[in-house]
């Protein structure tokens, strides 16, 4: 099978899969990711909105009465395989990643597959079965079994017929996740795009849609340009019943302005990585770390920006960081960072680097004057970080009670705590659960969570589901 | 902060009378400041705050670069303006300070103001008024000074300030004014020296921050204040752009300026400078590049990811060279872009914040949350 068409001529992406659109075209919408990527979608009128969403409508709720959970589930896997497979599509998706994000081969494929292992059948089963029981409950009423009341009481959850994405610049692949979990609980989908990635949703799209078409017109994206709320979104909100939005406190506030009040919303903010060193971490941790770091291009909520060494000083963790981070970058070249971010990584290596010859407890590790890594250590704690590629603040604590103080003030904002070396596990554990940590993960799967993990520390499905008790008396 | 070990003060005075000495000296068209001659300057300048500056020593040997490598003004090791925040930089003991200018307080969503330590006012004093003399002000007309606010008076510590109370002290025909009052600007009295001058047919010389002239413009456009022909020889000088007024455009208030004064474009001066740089830059007109130096501050365009020189001509981030930092570091890398224009250089603008990065925490966003501890 050929790969899905979706470049035109002067190699522009189409960043669009709007069914029910129909053929006419009028204006079209021009962007350009970080990494110079062309790209376009079509000017939605009102009216157009409006035929989209009720086609996303109609098709979801015919799937509810023509496809099982299981079958949705079959070809959700199917499609995303070929995404991260060796066929012509998996060459395609590689290509369209690397021209957007700026990334070489080898982290497009890392990247690409990590994220398909959550997308595989039994990862979306095994989803489906921890959060809801199983997908009969999807499918049709299901006897409740704890129900203590006259006669029988059955029950049924499904997601409301018609969910608003909004994706505010996120790693690649969260626009894929976010669609795939509204259509497992049997939403159809309405996404903006991230102008980050706008790609690679409407690509999956296409190939769910030979996969069954149906379910292909069960999703809807496009984009528009920054974070405005134009003709076409208030049309959309009208016919969605929840909202999910992946952005920082202000976009969310400002989806939430734009929404009727009653409809429900989902939101998953910013949050950010710690790593943990413990005394006596293995010889690897390092390595490890490293790979974390670089993987998603740190970009990830996942990705570890704060390092904290408990005991000893940082010297020699710092020294094999920076040769791991060394090696990485040797195997796995990072794009070239922007212009705004090589003024911000050169200006906070300054700020190190002379606080260190001021006090003598700072230091900076990099190779020379390139910017393809940074690590900022310190021999005090400290929350200080900044949201740059490929840098990391390194912290010496002398024991988890100044982890725990120091990181106070990220409360509610650190969604994985990578650890290494086993002295103190259980109370780092402990200090996690009083800083709303939503994961603990060892250094090597910080970048990597599980398919079932509590996002943020919810359910992934819950969220999305609105139940239905039946209630029969004897 | 430590007192650094230095060679001896006497080395810095030395110089900087020397430095003083070449300086008023100068005048455009003067053939003693050809570039040998400011690499001869440079290679002493570098030897003295290689020596002298103990953080700005050990920043050049982190990068293997000691005196004996420094040729030239090119080869000086530059010093983020960041540093400025992070650490006294000045050569030689902080007590022997007797100026401090401060840097604007923001940077990326930080909050941290930085300081530039100036050691010999003199040394400023004549980089400042050699400048002013050849770009602003090279006609010998009796001309009054007069100036919008700030003054030091004021706001202690801007170097501005200093700059403009120096300018209507050294120059003119010594009855110089700063229109200033307790809220901003004295317009009463701007409005008077307005009408003296052209009762009088004595030329002013008007300096301000664009944001001020942009205010005298609302009062200019709607009569507020007395549109006028202001006499042959008068200058307005700006400085600043849109800082403190996000959306303003230059080139509005300059066009606007000339318009209710009855000036040619030629007659605005744009006045280039920073805290961390002791001598200025000038321009004419509307645009006003390319914004031209005395011969003793010399800037390169490097390229943002490798620091290498950029060809004449390429925008990337301009990196200043200002014998008038003897008492801390001549060469300075900004955060701003630019590119070489013919002798001058064209001020292409700051460098925004890096934007967050995918779902990651902002940086803004980290900060904030570091400041509700």
């Amino acid at each position: 099978m050929p790969p899905p068409s979706f470049w035109r001529r002067r190699a522009v992406l189409e960043a669009w899969h709007l069914p029910g659109l129909g053929e006419s075209v009028a204006e079209w919408l021009e962007g350009r990711t970080r990494a110079g990527a062309e790209f376009r979608a079509p000017a939605l009128s009102a009216a157009q909105a409006g035929a989209v969403a009720q086609s996303v409508r109609r098709a979801a709720l015919e799937a509810r009465s023509n496809r099982t959970t299981g079958e949705v589930v079959g070809s959700i896997a199917a499609a995303a395989s070929k995404l991260s497979g060796g066929g012509a599509e998996g060459v395609a998706t590689r290509e369209l990643l690397r021209a957007e994000l700026g990334w070489d081969e080898r982290l497009v494929r890392d990247t690409l597959e990590g994220m398909a292992r959550t997308w595989t059948a039994d990862s979306l089963k095994g989803l489906v079965d921890v959060e809801l029981g199983g997908s009969a409950v999807l499918d049709g009423f299901v006897a409740d079994t704890t129900w203590t009341g006259p006669g029988h009481r059955s029950r049924r959850a499904l997601g409301s017929p018609v969910v608003l994405q909004v994706l505010a610049g996120n790693v690649p692949g969260v626009a894929i996740t976010a669609t795939i979990r509204a259509l497992l609980v049997r939403s159809g989908v309405l996404c903006k795009l991230p102008e980050s990635e706008p790609g690679l949703l409407p690509l999956f799209a296409r190939l769910l849609a030979e996969e069954d078409p149906l379910l292909g017109r069960c999703v809807a994206a496009t984009w528009w340009s920054g974070d405005s709320f134009p003709a076409a979104w208030r049309e959309w909100a009208k016919w969605a019943g929840r909202a999910v939005v992946y952005g920082g406190d202000e976009m969310v506030e400002a989806v939430r302005a734009s929404l009727p009040a009653d409809t429900d919303l989902v939101s998953y903010g910013p949050k950010t990585g710690v790593a943990v060193v413990l005394p006596e971490a293995s010889a690897g941790a390092a390595r490890e770390l490293a790979r974390d770091i670089c993987a998603y291009d740190q970009q990830g909520c996942v990705s570890p920006r704060l390092v904290y060494v408990v005991g000893e000083s940082t010297r020699p963790f710092v020294e094999a960081l920076a040769s791991a981070l060394a090696e990485h970058t040797r195997r796995h070249p990072p794009p070239d960072p922007t212009l705004a971010e090589a003024v911000a990584i050169r200006s906070a290596r300054t700020a190190c680097e002379f606080a260190g010859y001021e006090d003598g407890r700072s230091l900076v590790e990099a190779p020379g004057e390139s910017l393809a890594w940074t690590i900022l250590a310190s021999e005090s704690p400290a929350a200080t970080a900044e949201s740059l590629p490929r840098v990391v603040w390194v912290h010496h604590v002398p024991n988890l009670e100044t982890v725990e103080d120091t990181l106070r003030t990220l409360e509610g904002r650190i969604q994985t705590l990578g650890y290494c070396g086993a002295e103190g596990l259980q109370k780092l554990a402990a200090l996690a659960t009083r800083l709303s940590v939503s994961r603990i993960a060892p250094f090597g799967s910080m970048a990597w969570p599980p398919a079932d993990w509590r996002h943020e520390g919810k359910h992934q499905l819950l969220p999305l589901v609105n139940w239905t008790d039946f209630e029969i008396p004897e | 902060m430590s007192t650094p070990q230095v060679p001896g003060t006497d080395a810095f005075d030395l110089l900087s009378a020397e430095l003083i000495a070449a300086f008023e000296a100068w005048s455009p068209g003067i053939p003693s400041w050809d570039a040998g001659d400011l690499d001869a300057w440079a290679r002493r300048a570098f030897r003295l705050q290689f020596e002298g500056n103990t953080a700005y020593g050990k920043y050049c040997e982190a990068r293997g670069v000691g005196p004996g490598d420094v040729s030239g003004w090119r080869d000086a090791v530059p010093v983020p303006t960041e540093a400025f925040r992070a650490v006294d930089l000045v050569v030689g003991s902080g007590a022997a300070v007797s100026l401090t200018f401060q840097t604007s307080g923001t940077t990326r969503g930080r909050s941290a103001q930085g300081r530039h330590l100036v050691r010999s006012p003199e040394l400023y004093r004549a980089s400042l008024r050699a400048g002013f003399r050849a770009f602003v002000l090279p006609g010998k007309i009796a001309t009054k000074i007069v100036t919008l606010p700030p003054s030091l008076t004021e706001e202690a510590g801007s170097s501005l300030g200093w700059m403009l109370d120096d300018v209507r002290a050294g120059f003119g025909t010594g009855d110089g004014v700063c229109v200033a009052s307790p809220g901003g600007i004295d317009w009463s009295l701007l409005d008077a020296e307005v009408r003296e001058s052209v009762q009088s047919e004595r030329p002013l010389c008007i300096l301000g921050t664009t944001v001020g002239f942009a205010s005298w413009l609302d009062r200019l456009a709607d009569g507020r204040s007395p549109a006028v022909h202001l006499p042959m020889g008068s200058v307005l000088m700006d400085t600043g752009g849109e800082k403190g007024r996000p959306g303003l455009q230059r080139s509005t208030v300059v066009r606007g300026m000339v318009h209710h004064l009855g000036l040619s474009l030629d007659a605005v001066v744009n006045e280039f400078g920073m805290t961390e740089l002791l001598s200025q830059r000038y321009g004419y007109g509307d645009p006003a590049h390319p914004l031209v130096g005395p011969p003793w501050l010399r800037s390169r365009v490097l390229d943002p990811l490798t620091l290498e020189e950029l060809p004449d001509g390429a925008v990337g981030i301009l990196c200043h060279y200002d014998l008038a930092n003897l008492g801390s570091v001549c060469a300075v890398l900004t955060e701003d872009q630019g590119r070489i224009v013919g002798e001058g250089i064209e001020w292409v603008g700051r460098t925004a914040g890096a934007p967050p990065r995918g779902c990651s925490l902002a940086t803004a966003e980290l900060l904030e949350a570091q400041g509700r501890a």
